[in-house]
């Protein structure tokens, strides 16, 4: 219990702190305070547009697959019938394929180029990864809000608003999305987490977002010159663990709530 | 028995998922932007490059490419990886890869759940007192660390700065067993620490609702020893939820094995993925993908059907479901 606050409290200091880094506001006089690269890159810069990135395509593609899961979710538990049974399947089908190997088979398939020595610009990879994550999540999170709507819409509530005539649309908002809902936020930000280290995988295995434009790409570069100077890959790997260090205790401690409230319920 | 039907509704439900899924890949595969016949051939004639595509089937449209995929798959014919000098053939890469995968998998989980179960045992019983503070605090940080960061901090502390492990490549038992599990070493260390965190966890958390049962009273008042208590009583029923997520855990396993293959250079099915990817040898990455969904979609029925007769109250549950 103690943990549970005291938790809560601190990693909200290492939110804000990288969240204002990433805006682009560095509150230190200037120098090189994280050191540099062997290639001279600042660290704190890269660092700090690493965060940008990282932090844009884990939040873009939660959002992008928590709205689209959810609402797939929702519809399949809620109509039931033939669309629950063509949308499970779908959902199985995406679950059958570990996460990463999937996110791997997406990207590297779509940031394919017809030329191999031809660049791909970087907003073209960025968009092939937020569009692969999302895809990958959506069977996930579709999943429990088939789940948490099987339950609630069996409801006595639920029969209750039917009865008066509510239409399909109604009940769901009223009824259905306030209840799934915190139970969908807390899954969301344990997945930020997840999301932030496969882009970092992906990046490190070289089809993500190239030469340090993100955590994962940093230490990938960090990785060629480990042996003379390992802080270039300590400093975004604990700048990616204090990350998610805070995103996984705001989801613990949004669903230890939850679950406090479903016992009382 | 009435059960059986079930597990055969299943098992065809299982079947049309797979099929569903390798027939996914294999569209996947055709709507690279990219000519197939043209990344094999770079300097071919359009006639060679024709013959190429009909010997393989992407001149017969999305079905017929995905029937003939199947049919060779089915056959054991993975495809082949195409180089500059000749080609080779998939399924003697992965005969070669799968081994070493697998018992990668398999030291991790016997070393994750040799080094959970005492930890989570102890927490479970130490409940809010100091060790178990000092072990949930220092397994929640674990676990928030990827796999690969602290498969590349082994190898700066282990492998460079003291030299004491070699920090690539893998070595099969007939190079000797002990030249085996010094390869082993890291990539298992780095694999298991998220998993230990986890299974710690939940251990405890089931250990502490078990401890709260009446019978676990009744075995107190009965003066039994403390230490018979946790592990006859109190760790038989936890111990079923922990080999069930154990076993759930596989899929992110088969995923953290990818980078951490590419990372030790285990040649493994992961390295095997990141080979595919990195020389474009996509009916390889199809082959490969297919695979890892056939192995894992089977060990989740296994384990689904094993938990059923291990806990017949898991049997009931998922059958309403």
């Amino acid at each position: 219990m103690f943990l549970a606050v005291f938790g809560s409290l601190l990693p909200f200091e290492h939110w804000t702190f990288v969240y204002e880094d990433a805006l682009g506001v560095t509150p230190f006089s200037p120098g090189h305070i994280l050191g540099t690269d062997n290639n001279g890159y600042d660290l704190l810069t890269s660092v700090i547009a690493g965060t940008r990135m990282s932090i844009f395509i884990a939040i873009t593609a939660v959002g992008l697959g928590g709205l689209l899961g959810s609402a797939l979710g929702i519809t399949a538990a809620f109509i039931r019938g033939k669309v629950d049974l063509v949308l499970s399947t779908a959902f199985n089908v995406g679950l059958a394929i570990p996460n990463l190997v999937l996110a791997l088979a997406l990207v590297s398939v779509l940031a394919t180029n017809v030329d191999m020595t031809e660049v791909v610009p970087i907003w073209r990879r960025v968009t092939v990864l937020v569009i692969s994550l999302t895809i990958v999540l959506i069977p996930i999170l579709g999943r429990i809000a088939r789940g948490a709507t099987l339950t609630w819409s069996g409801r006595e509530f639920v029969t209750a608003a039917r009865s008066m005539g509510m239409r399909d649309m109604q009940i769901i908002r009223k009824h259905i999305v306030p209840n799934v809902l915190p139970a969908l936020i807390a899954v969301a930000f344990l997945a930020v987490g997840v999301v932030i280290i496969a882009e970092a995988s992906l990046s490190l295995l070289g089809v993500g977002i190239p030469d340090g434009g993100s955590w994962g790409g940093m230490i990938a570069r960090g990785r060629n010159d480990l042996e003379y100077s390992p802080h270039v890959l300590y400093i975004p790997v604990i700048f990616l663990a204090i990350t998610v260090i805070s995103t996984n205790q705001i989801g613990e401690v949004l669903r230890g709530r939850l679950d406090g409230r479903e016992s009382k319920v | 028995m009435f059960k059986f039907g079930f597990w055969l509704q299943r098992v065809a439900q299982l079947f049309v998922v797979l099929l569903l899924v390798t027939f996914g890949v294999s569209l996947l595969i055709r709507i690279i932007p990219v000519d197939l016949a043209t990344i094999v051939m770079p300097v071919a004639d359009e006639t060679q490059r024709a013959a190429f595509r009909a010997s393989i089937g992407l001149d017969k449209g999305p079905i017929g490419y995905y029937l003939q995929w199947l049919g060779n798959f089915v056959q054991g014919d993975l495809g082949k990886i195409y180089y500059s000098g000749g080609t080779e053939t998939v399924s003697g890469h992965l005969i070669k890869a799968m081994p070493r995968s697998l018992l990668l998998m398999a030291y991790t989980q016997i070393f994750a759940l040799g080094v959970a179960i005492p930890l989570g045992v102890l927490s479970a019983y130490r409940a809010g007192r100091r060790a178990d503070r000092v072990i949930s605090n220092t397994l929640f940080i674990f676990s928030s660390i990827p796999g690969f960061a602290i498969g590349l901090i082994l190898i700066i502390i282990v492998g460079t700065k003291f030299a004491w492990l070699p920090t690539l490549g893998y070595a099969t038992f007939s190079e000797g067993i002990w030249e085996h599990f010094k390869h082993m070493i890291m990539p298992v260390l780095s694999l298991s620490f998220g998993l230990i965190a986890q299974y710690t966890r939940l251990l405890r958390a089931d250990m502490i609702a078990s401890l709260r049962e009446d019978y676990v009273t009744m075995a107190m008042s009965k003066g039994l020893s403390d230490r018979r208590i946790l592990w006859q009583h109190v760790f038989r029923p936890s111990s079923v939820t922990l080999f069930t997520s154990a076993a759930l855990s596989m899929g992110g396993l088969i995923g953290g094995a990818i980078v951490i293959e590419s990372i030790f250079a285990t040649y493994g099915v992961g390295f095997e993925i990141f080979a595919a990817i990195g020389g474009r040898q996509y009916i390889m990455l199809q082959s490969c993908v297919a695979v890892i969904a056939l192995f894992y979609v089977f060990f989740n029925l296994v384990v689904d059907i094993g938990s059923g007769f291990v806990d017949p109250r898991t049997r009931d549950r998922r059958s309403n479901v």
